[in-house]
């Protein structure tokens, strides 16, 4: 076995994990606060590659990653006090379409607001070409790393990383987990929960506008569009196999689905043509037949 | 044969209700329509859109110079999402609520649905044609009304086969690159066998979604393959800019080639620098070739409209180029007193030597298709595609 393919396989793997794993999180943030399933995250995707993408008409690409993200936060935040926090208290069913009906309505608010035409980043028009971040792709003894995998691995490795800490040791985390536990026992303790909430959307729409610029080909070769709810759609297998309400498990859960996903490209595909799109959702198959509570979920014994 | 009096009574009757001029006039009145199912939602929006600017455009042409043989031409648009169940929905929509009379054409959308609606459409005897160029589709013998405006992907592909042939011949290693789709699969067949008769070695495939987040792997692949060159098809512009980049990082100096649905600019605004020296085959003229008639009736319709003049995408175009050829069949059956739908198949069957304006090289149907495309090659400095080839015929390989 090629000693330099195996490791160049497992960063790519990893870096595209990464990215896989800054979106569940987010994800799951949200379930974790509000026990809502956000079926529109793809189009959080959608909108936070859109900001990503206005921004970058005036600024640097990576000024423009980071500019993006207060947006992506306030959008977050507008999202659930105006479309979320109305249905609270509803039947389950009625919330979870609620979010389909979001995903649509954001579908089509892109296509408004941002045009049908393909883009690029940084181009304002069809003459430009795209603005790129600072190539860092490498080759050292034969193993590459692209330049996508590269700031993959720096950006949002480190991001997905820094939420699980802050969940676990910071003040709002705490806060955070005493709202998932009993909204009505945090509210009699003094909480603020309604702003904890709003910020555990905020937080996953941040999430998402780094994966949706990074898929966007912020890191070069692509551009925003509707291609990316595709691509989003690899969330609910990551949060499924993570546990659902574990943000850690979603990390792991991503980062391993990003090497699977690596290492299927590379030695099933030509076997099984096809295989490495379905992999994910054959894993959410297994995880719900024998582990339905995920790597790290909580296990819930329900008696009925 | 004699007539009595009451017969006589009755036909002059009849013949004076059919010749009124109240009857002319509501002849006169009654539309013909073309209906289009276009992707105008979903991840095709952008041709989808481009194509109905188009649409909505050749449309007022029409109507500016007096409607065909002074009946309105109407269109009638529905939005398939690039989804084959919504699109059967709106075909069968469109196709209850319109009479035969006024609709003699239907414009449809993708590989996936024109198969599925193809055994309907032929049951109707409906004109058809759209934004497919499967090679399923050119089949007059099975499709007796179904048209490919232009070459199939097949040849698309001969057309490359071709170019291959002439930049490298024998010994060839070409690497296959597809999405997982109808659209995608088409010509790969096609691919395999004339690359065995030509001397060619496919020296790897891949099959992947339609979008893809990381094209390292592919990379790896080429890396170990070597070919000479890749050809994509089966993408909008969602894996090649990011393939052909991450192909050039590493190193990779193939030659990469696309078909139709890779000819727009929008591969060199995201691809950069890397997208320089991709080879496409593209059968209509670019918006920025103002040598083309058709570019300056397009420029001169949007003038007089107040409408945008910059950049329109080749799926405008094509969609342009479309219509001009619907309205002048429209106008040949019209003349010929058969502005019906059999009369619209005999019309566009004899359109002959007619180019649209320059935008195709002529309306000769070879098996229901236009065989004829051009090779441009992507010139990133002057973000434009430059025609290195005239017309080449891809079936003749």
């Amino acid at each position: 076995m090629d000693f330099a393919l195996v490791l160049q396989t497992i960063l790519n793997g990893l870096a595209n994990g990464a990215l896989y794993a800054v979106m569940a999180a987010g994800f799951v943030l949200v379930y974790r606060a509000t026990s809502v399933t956000n079926f529109a995250i793809a189009e959080f995707l959608l909108i936070g590659a859109y900001l990503t993408y206005t921004l970058s008409l005036f600024f640097p690409l990576l000024a423009a990653i980071f500019l993006a993200l207060p947006l992506a936060f306030g959008f977050g935040v507008l999202v659930e006090r105006g479309f979320v926090r109305p249905l609270l208290g509803r039947n389950v069913v009625a919330v979870i379409m609620a979010t389909i009906g979001l995903a649509a309505t954001l579908d089509g608010t892109a296509l408004l607001l941002w045009g049908p035409d393909q883009k690029a980043m940084g181009a304002a028009n069809i003459a430009q070409l795209p603005k790129e971040m600072p190539n860092l792709a490498f080759n050292v003894g034969g193993v590459f790393l692209s330049s996508k995998a590269v700031w993959s691995l720096i950006l949002a490795l480190p991001l997905a990383i820094l939420l699980v800490m802050m969940l676990k040791y910071s003040r709002y985390g705490v806060l955070l987990r005493a709202v998932s536990e009993s909204e009505t026992a945090a509210l009699a303790m003094g909480i603020n929960a309604p702003r904890v909430v709003a910020a555990a959307w905020g937080i996953s729409a941040m999430m998402a506008a780094i994966g949706g610029a990074f898929l966007a080909g912020a890191a070069g070769g692509g551009g925003p569009g509707h291609h990316l709810v595709l691509l989003g759609l690899i969330v609910f297998p990551v949060a499924i196999l993570g546990g659902f309400d574990s943000v850690p498990g979603a990390v792991v859960a991503g980062l391993l689905i990003g090497l699977i996903e690596a290492f299927s490209q590379l030695y099933l595909e030509s076997v099984l043509p096809g295989i490495t799109q379905a992999i994910p959702f054959l894993i959410v198959l297994l995880v719900l037949m024998f582990r339905p509570y995920g790597l790290f979920g909580q296990h819930r014994i329900e008696r009925v | 044969m004699k007539m009595n009096r009451r017969q006589v009574l009755k036909a002059g009757l009849a013949a004076s209700a059919v010749y009124s001029p109240w009857m002319i006039a509501r002849a006169q009145a009654r539309p013909v329509k073309l209906a289009a199912i276009l992707p105008l939602t979903g991840a095709f929006a952008f041709a989808g859109n481009a194509a109905l600017d188009a649409f909505r455009d050749a449309t007022d042409r029409i109507n500016d110079a007096g409607g065909i043989g002074g009946r309105r031409f109407e269109l009638v648009v529905e939005d398939d999402g690039y989804d084959v169940a919504r699109g059967t929905a709106a075909f069968n929509r469109i196709v209850q609520r319109e009479s035969a009379e006024e609709l003699v054409f239907v414009y449809g959308n993708s590989t996936g649905l024109s198969k599925a609606l193809a055994p309907e459409i032929t049951r109707l005897r409906l004109p058809y044609t759209a934004t497919s160029f499967s090679n399923e589709l050119a089949d007059p013998k099975t499709y007796p009304t179904i048209f490919v405006f232009g070459p199939t992907y097949n040849d698309m592909a001969g057309a490359l086969l071709q170019q291959i042939r002439r930049q490298k011949g024998r010994g060839a290693k070409i690497f296959l690159c597809y999405s997982n789709s109808e659209f995608g699969r088409d010509p790969i067949a096609f691919i395999k066998e004339q690359s065995a008769r030509l001397g060619f070695q496919i020296v790897g495939e891949e099959v992947t979604p339609l979008a893809i987040a990381d094209a390292t792997p592919i990379v790896t692949k080429l890396r170990q393959a070597q070919p000479d060159f890749v050809i994509v098809h089966g993408y909008v512009l969602t894996v090649e800019p990011l393939l052909v980049r991450a192909a050039r990082e590493q190193g990779i100096r193939a030659t990469f080639m696309g078909t139709y649905y890779s000819a727009e600019l929008a591969l060199m605004q995201r691809a950069g620098a890397a997208a320089d020296g991709f080879i496409v085959a593209y059968h209509n003229g670019y918006y920025y070739d103002t040598t083309i008639p058709a570019v300056e009736q397009i420029r001169a319709l949007r003038r007089a409209k107040g409408r945008d003049l910059s950049y329109r995408t080749t799926y405008y175009m094509g969609s342009w180029m479309a219509m001009d050829v619907i309205a002048e069949s429209m106008r040949r059956a019209n003349a010929a007193g058969k502005l019906n739908r059999p009369g619209m198949i005999e019309a566009l069957e004899g359109l002959g030597d007619y180019n649209a304006g320059g935008q195709v090289r002529n309306m000769r149907w070879v098996e229901r298709r236009l065989p004829f495309t051009k090779l441009w090659r992507a010139n990133v400095r002057d973000v434009r595609f430059d025609a290195i080839t005239d017309w080449v015929d891809g079936s003749r390989i």
